[in-house]
C-alpha cells in the first residue's frame, strides 16, 4: 500500500444503515465502523480510529492522511431534489473495472438493452474529454446517445445528454439530461469501496428531479440497472483494469476511458490496476 | 497437445456460444447459421469480456458487452459505436483448431496432427463434469499419456478427456450404437463415484 492509495476518501457505508458496530475491508484491510451518540467512526485493525465525514448520505474514511477535503456536488444541495441511498451490491472485480464500466455509454444498447439503449441505435458521436488540471479530476463533456427509457421519470425514447465527472479514482459523477426538467440534470453516483484489488462494494447514489416516483421505484429502478452490469463485471479478465495500452483495443467511443487509465497512471493510483500484459 | 474433444454436438445447437476450456486457456466455443463449430479464445480484445457470454448472429459471434461482432476467421467485423467505420485488421480473436466428427466437437491448442482420434462405431451419450484430473483418469486405466480411453465393458465405452484444472476435467462419454443411454449414463456415473472416491 501506498500514499497514492491511503490518502484519498472512500465510502464505506450508508449513513442511514448504520447501527450495531460492524466489519468490512477497505484496500485489503479488516475496519469496523459504528455510531456512537450520533456520530459515526471506522476504525483499523487495530482499534485505531480513522478520519471519518459524512456527506452524501454515506460515511467515508481514509486510511491516510488524505491531501484535500471529500469533492463536493454543489449541484446536488439545490432544493426540489431527492436524495436516494440506492443500498449497496458487492461485486467480484476491480473497484476501478466498476468505476469504467460506469463512464461507457457505448454498452447501454447491449446490457441495458431496451432501457438505456436499444439497437439500431448504437452510434456513439464524438464527445469532449479532458483532465481538468485545476481540480485534477477527469471530464466527459457533450456526450449524448438515444435512450429507450433514460429514467423512471421518463416516458418513451429521448436523447440524453450526459457529462461525466471522476473526483476521485474510486468514484463517478454522472450528470444527465432530467426527463421531467429540460435545462436541469439528475445526478446519479457511483461510489466504490475497494474491499480488496478483485472485489469491490458499490454504493449508488443519486439526487434527482422526480416528483413521481416513490422511493422504492427510483432504489429498484437503479438496482435492475446496476444488476446487469455486474454480469459483465465479472466476467472480463483480466478482473484488474489494465493500465497499459497492448492489452485492450479502445476505440473513439472509449475516450472517458482511455482518460480515466491515463490519469490514473499520471496520479500513481494502482491499486485494482494490472501494469504488465499478463 | 493434440486434438482434445470440449463438447458434444448434442449439446451445441445452431447460433449457441458455450464456454469450455484445456486447461487455463479458457476457449468461447460457437456454431454458427450455417453449421459450422469454431473454438476461439473466451476474451474479447476490446475490454476482456467473455465471448461465451454474447451471442450469434448468421456468421458472426458478437460480444455482450458492446455488440463487437467478429467473423469466422476471428476478425473485427463491425463496431456498433462508430458503424462507418471499418475495424483495422489487427483487432481479432485469438482462434483455434477445431474440429467436428461423429458428434464429437475437438479443438487443438497447437497445430494438430493429423485427425481427431477415430470414435468407429461409437456415437456420443454425454459429457460429465469429475472432480479428478484428466492425468488421475488416464493414469486410472493404465494408459497415463491419453486423453482418448477406449476402454470396452459391455458398452464397448470411450472416454475423451478434457484437462481443466489439477482437480478437474470433463468426460465425453461415447458408447457401442445400440447401447442403452440410461443404462451407460449409470455406468458412467458409478465410474465417477469410483474415481472421485479413490482420489488422495
Amino acid at each position: 500500500m501506498t500514499a497514492a492509495t491511503d490518502n484519498h476518501w472512500y465510502p464505506v457505508a450508508m449513513v442511514s444503515g448504520i447501527d450495531a458496530p460492524r466489519e468490512t475491508w477497505l484496500l485489503g484491510k479488516k475496519i469496523t465502523l459504528g455510531r456512537d451518540n450520533g456520530a459515526c467512526w471506522v476504525r483499523d485493525a487495530a482499534g485505531n480510529p480513522l478520519t471519518v465525514t459524512e456527506r452524501f448520505g454515506h460515511l467515508w474514511t481514509s486510511p491516510g492522511q488524505p491531501n484535500r477535503a471529500l469533492f463536493t456536488i454543489p449541484e446536488a444541495d439545490t432544493p426540489g431534489r431527492r436524495l436516494v441511498d440506492v443500498g449497496s451490491v458487492r461485486v467480484k472485480c476491480s473497484p476501478l473495472r466498476a468505476v469504467e464500466n460506469f463512464l461507457d455509454i457505448a454498452h447501454f444498447p447491449f446490457v441495458h438493452t431496451d432501457i438505456l439503449g436499444a439497437e439500431p441505435h448504437t452510434e456513439v458521436d464524438r464527445y469532449d474529454v479532458r483532465i481538468a488540471e485545476d481540480v485534477d479530476e477527469v471530464w466527459a463533456t457533450k456526450v449524448k446517445f438515444f435512450q429507450p427509457q433514460a429514467a423512471k421519470s421518463a416516458s418513451g425514447g429521448i436523447t440524453t445528454e450526459y457529462m461525466y465527472r471522476v473526483p476521485a479514482p474510486t468514484c463517478a459523477v454522472l450528470y444527465k439530461t432530467c426527463p421531467p426538467r429540460p435545462g436541469e440534470w439528475d445526478i446519479i453516483t457511483l461510489f466504490v469501496q475497494p474491499l480488496t484489488e478483485e472485489w469491490c462494494e458499490v454504493w449508488p447514489w443519486m439526487a434527482l428531479y422526480d416528483d413521481a416516483s416513490t422511493m422504492a421505484e427510483m432504489v429498484s429502478f437503479q438496482q435492475l440497472i446496476f444488476m446487469q452490469d455486474r454480469s459483465i463485471l465479472e466476467n472480463q479478465i483480466p478482473r484488474k483494469l489494465p493500465l497499459d495500452p497492448g492489452m485492450e483495443v479502445p476505440t473513439q467511443a472509449d475516450m472517458t476511458s482511455v482518460a480515466y487509465r491515463r490519469w490514473l497512471k499520471k496520479i500513481g493510483y494502482t491499486y485494482g490496476a494490472q501494469l504488465v500484459a499478463a | 497437445m493434440n486434438w482434445i474433444a470440449v463438447g458434444l454436438k448434442q449439446d451445441l445447437p445452431l447460433g449457441v456460444v458455450i464456454p469450455s476450456r484445456i486447461e487455463d486457456t479458457e476457449l468461447a466455443i460457437w456454431r454458427s447459421a450455417s453449421g459450422e463449430v469454431r473454438a476461439w479464445s473466451d476474451r474479447c480484445p476490446h475490454r476482456g469480456m467473455r465471448l461465451s457470454h454474447g451471442f450469434v448472429r448468421g456468421n458472426a459471434l458478437s460480444c455482450i458487452y458492446h455488440g463487437w461482432q467478429y467473423s469466422e476467421n476471428g476478425s473485427c467485423a463491425y463496431i456498433p459505436a462508430h458503424p462507418k467505420l471499418t475495424p483495422p485488421d489487427t483487432i481479432c480473436v485469438p482462434t483455434y483448431d477445431c474440429a467436428e466428427t461423429d458428434g464429437v466437437i475437438w479443438a487443438a491448442l497447437q497445430k494438430p496432427l493429423g485427425a481427431p482420434p477415430a470414435v468407429s462405431s461409437r456415437r456420443p451419450v454425454r459429457s460429465m463434469p469429475v472432480a479428478r484430473s484428466a492425468r488421475a483418469i488416464a493414469a486410472y486405466f493404465n494408459a497415463p499419456q491419453s486423453t482418448f480411453l477406449e476402454i470396452g465393458s459391455d458398452f464397448d465405452v470411450a472416454l475423451a478427456l478434457q484437462p481443466c484444472t489439477a482437480a478437474h476435467c470433463v468426460v465425453h462419454a461415447l458408447a457401442a450404437r445400440g447401447a442403452d443411454r440410461k443404462a451407460v449414463s449409470r455406468w458412467l456415473e458409478a465410474l465417477r463415484s469410483d474415481l472421485e472416491e479413490s482420489a488422495p
